[in-house]
């Protein structure tokens, strides 16, 4: 890591001796994580305050910025509301498949173009980048006339491919980035060594890759627990439908209800934040140590 | 694809290119994204194209028009607005996502004290589901309640309320989105960053190379794939904003899909116009594709 | 009971059936419909499962009304209520993707009372002119069945209303000395004035100005005081709203800017931030919907029932008071087939009887459609918007008839809202909405 730390100095302002450049870039090292850090949670920390205030706290004028009064009531309405519940296994469910799905057939594709020798690859991909990025309010009326014709509508399934598609353009461009980055002769080793093209992919690229595998999930992932565009068209009710569509819910028809909105937004970030943490320390560490000693 | 290849056997070029099992593995990899992508999206894309060229409304196809869609839709004043909202909202949010995005991925690719919350709370604006951030923004911009509108007017930053000054709105967009999109933007950098060897470093330092040199001359370089699909993707999911203009900006401001939006779901009579405006924002996001590929010259494999 | 209606129904529906064949659009859509139908796989064993669309209701009410139903009706019709958007706008662009795939698992819309002429025009929802007979029209208010009627028929039931009102602080006037509520808009200006000086109260006046439909509600009210309107006669081809009268309305509407009564902001508001200000003690005047009364309780620490007043909408001088009529109405599916529309009316029937609008009432303190209500001691004295606004409720008065209602509004949430906030001036907004209009009334003729 000795040289990820000089590699660091550089956004710090190049000053003075090196000592002292050193120094300085320190802190203004710290105070950019700093204020960056700050500037990232802030507004979660504010959605959460909104989470344990009065109705009238939260609309006091001027605001309020140590809460007067902390309550849980909009937490147990959260809680209490069994839509929500099934809402966050929805939203587990469809991420989950779609990540896969794009991990899958995204990264034997991206190999193919990273690695492999034809004609048309530009052109493949080009034509799934444009095709993916299609305004998506343009494409949700006749998606949902496909989707229904073969019976998709209201199952998991719609989501997932839908969120599959709009997210395979970025994990195919992603991967291929990372794979043609790696060192060829690993591979061309295993290749010497009588493994297959696809022996080749699983046992060497994919452990070297890992970072950008999994950056790719995490991406995927999140991006596919945020989509509410497909989720609201093309399901219907509480045992399919994800958090996103079912938080602007809490509300009536002149109402809404800030307080369990805010509450259901911590629950449905906060956990993410974690897991992604969690799994990520484990995964990286885990796949990088092993392909460094390969 | 064999059926592709029986097609066009009479061609020597398409032997060769068939012929090899290498480069046949290389289309059966291929071959499954291309097809759920076609399967999936052909048809409401030609939809829509087919629709943009003719009259009629949302429920009644009428009589193929040629491009006069197109013609109507360019002096249609909210798609001005919408296209100049869109541009500008996309060159600086996407600029200043890249700027903070590649310092904080530069600053969280090395070990120090309290790198594992930094790296928390770098995802946590990206975690956070637009369609409820945006409501959740919005509430802070308001005027007398709000706590952002409070603190610009005590700091005298502000002096109209922001929700209702659509010059205020652009730039709240783009922060908003900077706040949001900047962790993608870090994540794909410092995974990038992280498939730099680091013998490249000792190398350039055994030969005197100072930090900025390294930086200009290894670095970058080096990261120059991962930036150019990072700022592509942003680009491409900039000038398609939609839900942060619909739901934060109250439809105050118009971008190009608020405006395709109106067209398709809400209105009845602009309906053509509005696949229109589709198929634009489509063929303008394919050349904004081509232009990074051919110009910036992100090449698509270590081969070509 | 069910029997001999089921019967009759059949009956009508079948020449409801040659009728909207007449009509092209509605004939095809019919075709398509009975292609669908054939999947229910109902036939005559079971029950008839119908499925109703509505938004949240935070009371639990229609649930319970609903299992109701389905008891008394065990064995013979079965409703799912399946959860729309909260959202309205998104709720009905819902409504229109899956009628225009011809794809929808919906027997009955609980929809908007500004959208019936909207489904009606494409065929995706039946006539009910014959089942719903005239001496049944004449027990529920006058504006929600014109707002339904559309090509003199009739599309739909009505199930709540909803109507503009005045919101006033009782106690901040009388400390000002003005014992009654403002019947003018300049009278609410002065009052608001005052009071603002002498209590330092923030706002003297909000209401709905945002871009969305709810601002349109607003600014008709202002033209509909002032003596103006959109459309001749409220629902004719001819556009009026160029006319001194609307501008004289979008003039006031903006003079509460101008004049310091409402806040500048009050061009972003919508329902949800009208309530806290006005709940919270802030403002004087608060112009919303019914709806607002019954939340007093969830701000017990800045206001109590006996400060709020309730009045109907002020006027210009010389003219009359009116209300924008909002509200729910029931409408039923031209795509299902004709047991599931049968079974659909008798749902229909049920909540819009009596006894269920009562409970509906009572418990989502919503405003009743049935006349009768009005004089129900016990909802009188239990739903306070009835027994201190009978006026305004009495003067609604609907938006615009017309099957490209959301063209227009889209163009009236742009030109009014920019009005408000000064962007344009009220005149120059009517006359570019005076050309809009005409041209989007033009367009129809021609479609």
């Amino acid at each position: 890591m000795a040289s990820a730390t000089a590699r660091e100095g550089v956004a710090a302002a190049p000053t003075g001796k090196r000592e002292r450049r050193g120094n300085l870039g320190m802190i203004l090292f710290y105070i950019f994580l700093v204020v960056f850090v700050l500037v990232s949670v802030f507004p979660l920390l504010w959605v959460f305050k909104m989470s344990i205030v009065t109705k009238s706290e939260l609309f006091a004028s001027p605001p309020t910025f140590w809460p007067q009064n902390p309550t849980g009531a909009s937490w147990s309405r959260v809680f209490s509301n069994p839509d929500f519940l099934k809402a966050l296994r929805n939203s587990v469910i469809i991420s989950g498949i779609t990540t896969v799905a794009c991990l899958f057939f995204g990264s034997i594709a991206a190999y193919s173009i990273a690695r492999l020798r034809f004609h048309f690859k530009s052109a493949v991909l080009t034509f799934i980048l444009a095709i993916a990025f299609f305004p998506q309010v343009a494409i949700i009326a006749p998606l949902f006339k496909q989707f229904s014709e073969i019976g998709l509508i209201n199952t998991y399934w719609a989501a997932i491919v839908a969120d599959t598609v709009f997210a395979l353009p970025l994990t195919v461009w992603l991967l291929v980035a990372f794979f043609r980055e790696l060192p060829k002769d690993l591979e061309e080793a295993a290749r010497v060594d009588g493994a297959t093209t696809i022996q080749a992919f699983r046992k060497v690229i994919i452990p070297l890759a890992a970072p950008g595998v999994f950056t790719a999930a995490i991406l995927t992932f999140i991006q596919a627990w945020g989509d509410y565009i497909f989720a609201n068209t093309f399901l219907f009710d509480s045992s399919t439908q994800p958090v996103t569509v079912i938080i602007p819910n809490f509300a009536g028809v002149h109402t809404i209800d800030y307080g369990a909105q805010s509450a259901a937004a911590v629950i449905v970030t906060v956990p993410l934040v974690v897991l992604v943490l969690i799994f990520q320390r484990r995964i990286v560490s885990g796949l990088t140590a092993g392909a460094v000693k390969g | 694809m064999a059926t592709v290849a029986k097609k066009r056997r009479g061609r020597g070029w398409l032997k060769e290119e068939f012929g090899s099992p290498d480069r046949r593995a290389a289309y059966y990899m291929v071959l499954p994204v291309f097809l759920i992508v076609l399967a999936v999206a052909f048809y409401p894309v030609v939809d829509s194209i087919w629709l943009s060229l003719h009259g009629g409304t949302a429920t009644i196809t009428g009589p193929f028009v040629g491009f006069e869609n197109y013609a109507t839709m360019f002096q249609n004043s909210n798609f001005q607005q919408g296209l100049v909202d869109t541009i500008i909202f996309t060159v600086a949010s996407v600029t200043i996502e890249f700027v903070i995005g590649l310092g904080v991925a530069l600053a969280i690719n090395r070990s120090f004290k309290g790198r594992g919350l930094v790296r928390a709370a770098v995802l946590v604006p990206w975690a956070f589901p637009t369609a409820i951030s945006a409501v959740m923004w919005r509430l802070m911009f308001q005027d007398q309640i709000g706590v952002i509108s409070y603190v610009a007017h005590a700091l005298g930053l502000i002096s109209s309320p922001i929700l209702s000054n659509t010059h205020l709105l652009l730039i709240a967009c783009i922060l908003v989105d900077a706040w949001k999109t900047t962790p993608f933007m870090a994540l794909l950098l410092l995974a990038g960053l992280q498939t730099i060897p680091e013998d490249v470093y000792e190398a350039a330092r055994v030969d005197g190379a100072n930090a900025m040199q390294r930086f200009l001359r290894i670095t970058l370089p080096l990261l120059k794939p991962t930036i150019l699909v990072a700022v592509l993707f942003r680009t491409l999911d900039a000038y398609r904003v939609y839900d942060l203009f619909w739901v934060m900006t109250g439809q105050q401001l118009e971008s190009l899909s608020t405006f395709v939006y109106e067209s398709v779901r809400i209105s009845q009579l602009q309906f053509p116009e509005g696949n229109a405006a589709a198929v634009f924002i489509f063929v303008t996001a394919f050349l904004l594709a081509l232009f990074f590929i051919k110009v910036l010259g992100m090449q698509t494999s270590t081969e070509e | 009971m069910g029997e001999a209606h089921e019967g009759a129904g059949r009956k009508v529906n079948r020449r409801d059936f040659l009728k909207l064949g007449g009509a092209g659009v509605a004939g095809a859509a019919l075709l398509g419909a009975a292609g669908c139908g054939g999947g229910g796989g109902q036939g005559s064993k079971g029950p008839v499962d119908i499925t109703v669309a509505f938004g949240r209701e935070s009371t639990g009410t229609l649930a319970k009304l609903i299992s109701k139903f389905n008891k008394q009706n065990k064995g013979k019709i079965k409703v799912t209520w399946r959860h729309m958007p909260s959202d309205t706008g998104q709720y009905f662009d819902q409504i229109k993707t899956e009628f225009q795939a011809q794809k929808t698992n919906i027997d009955l819309i609980g929809g908007d009372v500004i959208w019936p002429a909207q489904l009606a025009a494409n065929g995706w929802i039946i006539d009910l002119s014959d089942r719903f007979s005239e001496s049944d029209r004449s027990k529920f208010l006058p504006g929600p069945i014109q707002s339904m009627t559309y090509q003199g028929k009739i599309w739909g039931v009505p199930w709540f209303t909803d109507a503009g009102m005045l919101y006033y602080r009782k106690d901040l006037l009388a400390k000002s000395g003005f014992k009654n509520p403002p019947k003018t808009w300049d009278e609410l200006k002065m009052m608001a004035k005052k009071v603002m000086k002498d209590q330092g109260i923030q706002n003297g006046f909000v209401f709905q100005g945002d871009k969305y439909e709810g601002g349109v509600c607003d600014a008709m009210e202002y033209i509909w005081t002032n003596g103006g309107n959109v459309l001749k006669n409220n629902n004719s081809n001819t556009v009026i709203i160029d006319q001194p009268g609307a501008i004289s309305g979008l003039t006031t509407e903006r003079s509460m800017v101008t004049d310091g009564v409402a806040p500048q902001a009050v061009a972003t508001y919508e329902e949800p931030q009208c309530e806290p200000i006005f709940l919270g003690g802030k403002a004087v005047f608060c112009r919303n919907w019914p709806y607002m009364y019954g939340l007093i309780p969830q701000y017990k620490k800045t206001i109590k029932p006996e400060q709020v007043g309730l009045a109907p909408i002020p006027v210009s001088d010389g003219n009359h008071t009116h209300s924008c009529l909002g509200g729910w109405n029931f409408y039923i599916s031209a795509l299902s087939d004709s047991t599931k529309q049968d079974a659909a009316y008798e749902f229909v029937k049920f909540m819009t009887s009596p006894e269920q609008e009562k409970a509906f009432a009572l418990n989502a303190s919503i405003l009743p459609t049935l006349k009768s209500l009005y004089s129900d001691k016990e909802v009188v004295s239990k739903v306070a918007p009835i027994r201190l606004n009978k006026t305004a409720i009495q003067s609604t008065r609907p938006r615009p008839v017309s099957p490209y209602y959301s063209d227009m509004s889209l163009d009236m949430q742009e030109q009014f809202n920019n009005s408000l906030k000064g962007t344009t001036s009220p005149k120059k907004a009517a006359k570019t909405l005076q050309g809009q209009l005409t041209q989007i009334i033009k367009q129809a003729k021609n479609a």
